[in-house]
């Protein structure tokens, strides 16, 4: 390891150092073979792999929630062993877990100090240390505000003061900004920058995002199957690296697809019928009027920030949206309003959350794949045929290459890229010719998103009509024909894709004017650390 | 919407392929399907309660024999008890594809005893036929009533039905003007004995079930084998078992097997709900209703109109129920059945239904409501009393559920 470290780091004093972890679960299921990783104060540790490699089970071990099956974990030189996560938390680990375990209906200042100890529900004291932990981030919000009022970012940004008010020395991120938009990562950045800078605080950072990784980091650590392959001072790496690490083969990165215009643009008949047309649809305080043809082979990219109104619009025109008005036409047939109506017709939603909005969890792969047409594998027309619906999951788990070793796995076993992919698998068994895809590759990681991508490009040449929404620009100017900007509900502007760049994309959906262009999208992707400084 | 297995994405699997992987089995890129887990299959959380059916009778007809009682296996006590069971038991099915569709009912009993009284209050005036169908429409309507307040307005349904329980029991009253009802014309009494009372002689059906069933397993091991499977499953072993358990019923009683109506119509019915339930779409969906909902709609089935069904069903059953109490005593107490939703519910506890919707099996319930109604019994035989039945009907129920519970937490870490 070289130390050509030129951020401030006043002492790279080693506060975790694992050797050989190892994690095997009782159903004989191997996560982790041989982990070493060493955490030093004051530094900014990436961690990365691709979905299943074992990164959330390492998280879980070092914040007590499990116990490892083999190896020694040092903590501030001392060989421990976490007894629970509480124990952890009080020896000096925080985590913030991906899906956030914050109470709703509780207050923020309520909710930072939910684990403390002590009997009395209002503390005078614990303003003033409210006041002390947001003076430290940099980050000013209503102690008062109920929880579930405030936006994801927000509550981001309360599971990290949640995470401070512990006083710990080591914090874990999960995921910290995969579903956040751009402006509220920024903050994110900024204090973990703080904390690693100024406190000295060694911050665990996890990331399926390679640009914030590279910008972000000190260091990265890389695994895979349960195994380190990579470790390396962030300033001798790039993001080809770490992806080929993560992936393990040479990666069909994003950019290998062409930009779909240069193929399709001779396809593409936009004065043909159009499969799907949108007339007038919106829905109130949430959605302007819309009016859109989209022709057979088209893809259309929605760019717009969490909170645009871009999921609102797959909804509306999924029909899943009471309050909606206007008319939808597949094949120039105007539908009905209702999910079964949109299904009928061959519409195919992929929602956005895949756990709570797309997949039944006590379902296998194979009943959650048959679930929107099950009509084709039944006996009569009403009475499924079980043989037929695991031959239908396993044709799912092939031609996706989702990772499981039977169709009969239960979605709640499968990694997030595997289960967004039964997702999507759930609609290609049936003439389905519009797909409105929800931020299909969010929180996975690169194979699966590439798969993914390719799928999309797929469905278009075969004559479906597509609408993908995604927070990565870059990758809906890879797959979409037609980009349209969302924001405050309203679409704001169409591009050809050839036409206009991620970076328009961003101002235009970030609604900054021209003049603050150049600064803003400099500091977007790749110079998020012109914030912290 | 025309359906298809094919599908054009490019190295998709064409159907014809299908047949290549079904036929050998082990095909190149086909599945190694997972070896049937015994342990699991016949866990105390998958068999409990059958486990503690048969564990409960044992030790009933071994006490029996041991005071020298009367047979405690004779055909005739075994109906008296599935006969005292069945009106728990209709309401209990019912109550279990409410708790799948992930909703709740306490209602049920107030809607049967409402049921019960128009279907006295009316049947000397119209007859009992046109009567016993106005109980069951306002019966459904009930459930209708309910199942819109839950699904339009978006109350929980705890509430709704715990308001509809009082509210239903004072029409009930209001109904009855506090008196009990009961009917006098001699062609209604008639009509209600040929409805409830007396037993009919089974013992062809159950033939042709037992042999059903053994048929069944027989296919279903070939097939097996014919695909390279493990031949021998949990499932085809428990239709063996009950196979023989039903032709040992026909040999043991020489032939004549008389089942109480009540017993038949709960049977009949809890066989229906099973079939709906395991083996048609309309079964499919109402678990993915109740496994997560929002999934569900967003996948075009209509949730709303699903969940409704099941109240419909529920507040249905419950008046047939109420009929069926009506015609055994004639009459009808304004205070009739109350108390009753707990014990059904009690009994889809008890068959491992779990309350937060999305699993269930209806044939567990039937032998929850039997496992409570062999306590009632026990006690009797025992001559224990009533004073000791709650306490252990509670402790069964409580034991039952911790056992689901804890047996249900698949090992994670």
């Amino acid at each position: 390891m070289t130390e050509q470290d030129d951020r401030p780091v006043a002492a790279s004093e080693t506060l975790l150092r694992l050797e050989g972890i190892a994690k095997t679960f009782p159903n004989g299921t191997v996560a982790l073979r041989s982990i070493d990783l060493t955490v030093e104060r004051g530094r900014v540790h990436g961690l990365l792999g691709a979905n299943g490699a074992g990164k959330s089970t390492l998280i879980k071990i070092i914040s007590g929630a499990i116990p490892p099956s083999g190896g020694d974990m040092i903590w501030k030189g001392r060989p421990t062993r976490w007894q629970s996560p509480r124990a952890a938390n009080d020896g000096g680990v925080a985590t913030i877990h991906q899906h956030i375990p914050l109470v709703p209906d509780l207050s923020v200042i309520e909710n930072v100090f939910l684990g403390a100890h002590g009997v009395w529900r209002r503390d005078p004291s614990a303003h003033r240390r409210f006041d002390a932990l947001c003076a430290r981030v940099g980050y000013q919000i209503d102690p008062d505000s109920r929880l579930g009022d405030l936006s994801i970012g927000a509550r981001q940004m309360v599971a990290i003061l949640q995470a401070l008010g512990t006083g710990a020395d080591l914090i874990i991120m999960d995921e910290p900004t995969a579903s956040l938009a751009t402006d509220e990562r920024e903050l994110v950045y900024a204090v973990v920058r703080r904390l690693s800078q100024v406190e000295h605080k060694a911050i665990l950072f996890v990331s399926h995002f390679l640009d914030e990784i590279v910008t972000l980091t000190d260091c990265v650590t890389v695994i895979r199957d349960g195994t380190q392959v990579m470790h390396a001072e962030t300033d001798d790496i790039d993001e080809d690296r770490i992806a080929k690490a993560i992936v393990g083969k040479e990666v069909a990165a994003l950019t290998r697809l062409q930009p779909a215009s240069v193929d399709m643009d001779g396809n593409v008949d936009v004065h043909a019928k159009p499969v799907l047309e949108l007339r007038d649809l919106c829905s109130p305080g949430r959605l302007a009027p819309v009016s859109l043809r989209i022709a057979a082979g088209e893809v259309i990219g929605i760019a717009g920030l969490l909170g645009s109104g871009r999921s609102e619009l797959l909804h509306a025109v999924f029909g899943a949206d009471a309050a909606a008005t206007g008319e939808v036409l597949v094949n120039g047939r105007r539908i009905g309003r209702g999910t079964a109506a949109a299904v009928r017709a061959g519409i195919a939603l992929v929602p956005e959350d895949r756990m709570q909005q797309g997949l039944v969890p006590g379902f296998e792969i194979w009943r959650n794949t048959t679930l929107p047409a099950l009509r084709g594998v039944s006996r009569g027309t009403f009475m499924p045929d079980a043989n037929r619906e695991r031959m239908r999951g396993w044709n799912a788990v092939q031609r996706l290459s989702i990772k499981a070793a039977s169709p009969d796995a239960l979605v709640t076993e499968l990694s997030g890229g595997n289960a967004q992919k039964v997702t999507i698998a759930k609609w290609l068994f049936s003439d389905v010719r519009v797909f409105l895809l929800d931020e299909p590759t969010a929180g996975i990681d690169i194979g699966a998103k590439t798969d993914i991508l390719r799928l999309v490009r797929q469905l278009a040449a075969d004559g479906n009509a597509v609408i993908i929404v995604s927070s990565e620009f870059e990758e809906l100017l890879a797959v979409a024909t037609r980009l349209i900007v969302m924001r405050d509900g309203r679409c704001v502007a169409e591009h050809p894709a050839g036409n206009v760049s991620e970076h328009e994309l961003l101002l235009l959906a970030g609604g900054r004017d021209t003049a603050a262009a150049g600064v803003a999208a400099h500091s977007h992707r790749h110079a998020a650390g012109t914030t912290g400084q | 919407m025309v359906e298809h297995d094919a599908v054009a994405v490019p190295g998709a699997t064409r159907p014809e392929v299908r047949a290549q992987e079904h036929g050998t089995g082990k095909a190149a890129g086909s599945w190694t399907r997972p070896t049937a887990n015994w342990a699991r299959a016949f866990s105390l959380r998958e068999m409990g309660v059958y486990y503690a059916l048969i564990l409960l009778i044992d030790i009933l007809a071994l006490v029996t024999l041991h005071l020298g009682h009367p047979n405690y296996f004779s055909i005739l006590n075994i109906t008296n008890v599935m006969y005292q069971a069945s009106l728990t038991a209709i309401m209990a099915v019912a109550m279990t594809v409410i708790l799948i569709s992930g909703n709740f009912d306490l209602s049920v009993a107030s809607v049967a005893a409402l049921a019960a009284a128009v279907l006295t209050g009316y049947a000397d005036q119209i007859g009992f036929m046109p009567a016993a169908l106005l109980a069951m429409t306002i019966a459904c309507l009930a459930g209708l009533l309910n199942g819109s307040i839950v699904q339009l307005l978006g109350i929980n349904a705890f509430i709704v039905t715990l308001g509809t329980l009082t509210a239903i029991r004072g029409i009930v009253l209001i109904f009855t003007d506090g008196h009990s009802l009961s009917v006098q014309n001699p062609g209604v009494l008639d009509a209600m004995a040929a409805f409830e009372s007396g037993r009919v002689n089974v013992v062809l059906p159950l033939v042709v079930i037992g042999l059903a069933l053994l048929a069944s397993a027989v296919w279903s091991i070939r097939q097996a084998r014919a695909a390279g499977d493990a031949a021998v499953t949990p499932r085809s072993v428990g239709a063996i078992v009950a196979a023989l358990c039903v032709l040992a019923v026909v040999i043991a009683t020489r032939g004549v097997v008389p089942i109480p109506k009540p017993v038949l119509y709960m049977l009949g019915f809890t066989a229906l709900i099973w079939f709906t339930l395991t083996y048609t779409i309309v079964g499919r969906r109402l678990y993915a209703v109740g496994g997560n909902p929002e999934a569900a709609r967003l996948s075009g089935i209509n949730v709303v109109r699903y969940k409704l069904l099941a109240f419909v069903l529920s507040s249905g059953a419950a008046g047939f129920a109420g009929i069926l109490f009506a015609s055994r005593l004639h009459s009808i107490n304004p205070a009739g059945l109350q108390g009753a939703e707990l014990t059904v519910i009690a009994a889809a506890i008890l068959g491992g239904t779990a309350l937060y919707g999305g699993a269930g099996s209806v044939i567990k319930t039937l032998a929850g409501a039997l496992l409570l109604y062999s306590l009632t019994n026990g006690f009797n035989i025992l001559n224990l009393g009533a004073n000791y039945q709650g306490l252990i009907e509670g402790i069964v129920v409580v034991t039952a559920a911790a056992i689901y519970t804890v047996g249900g937490q698949r090992k994670t870490a």
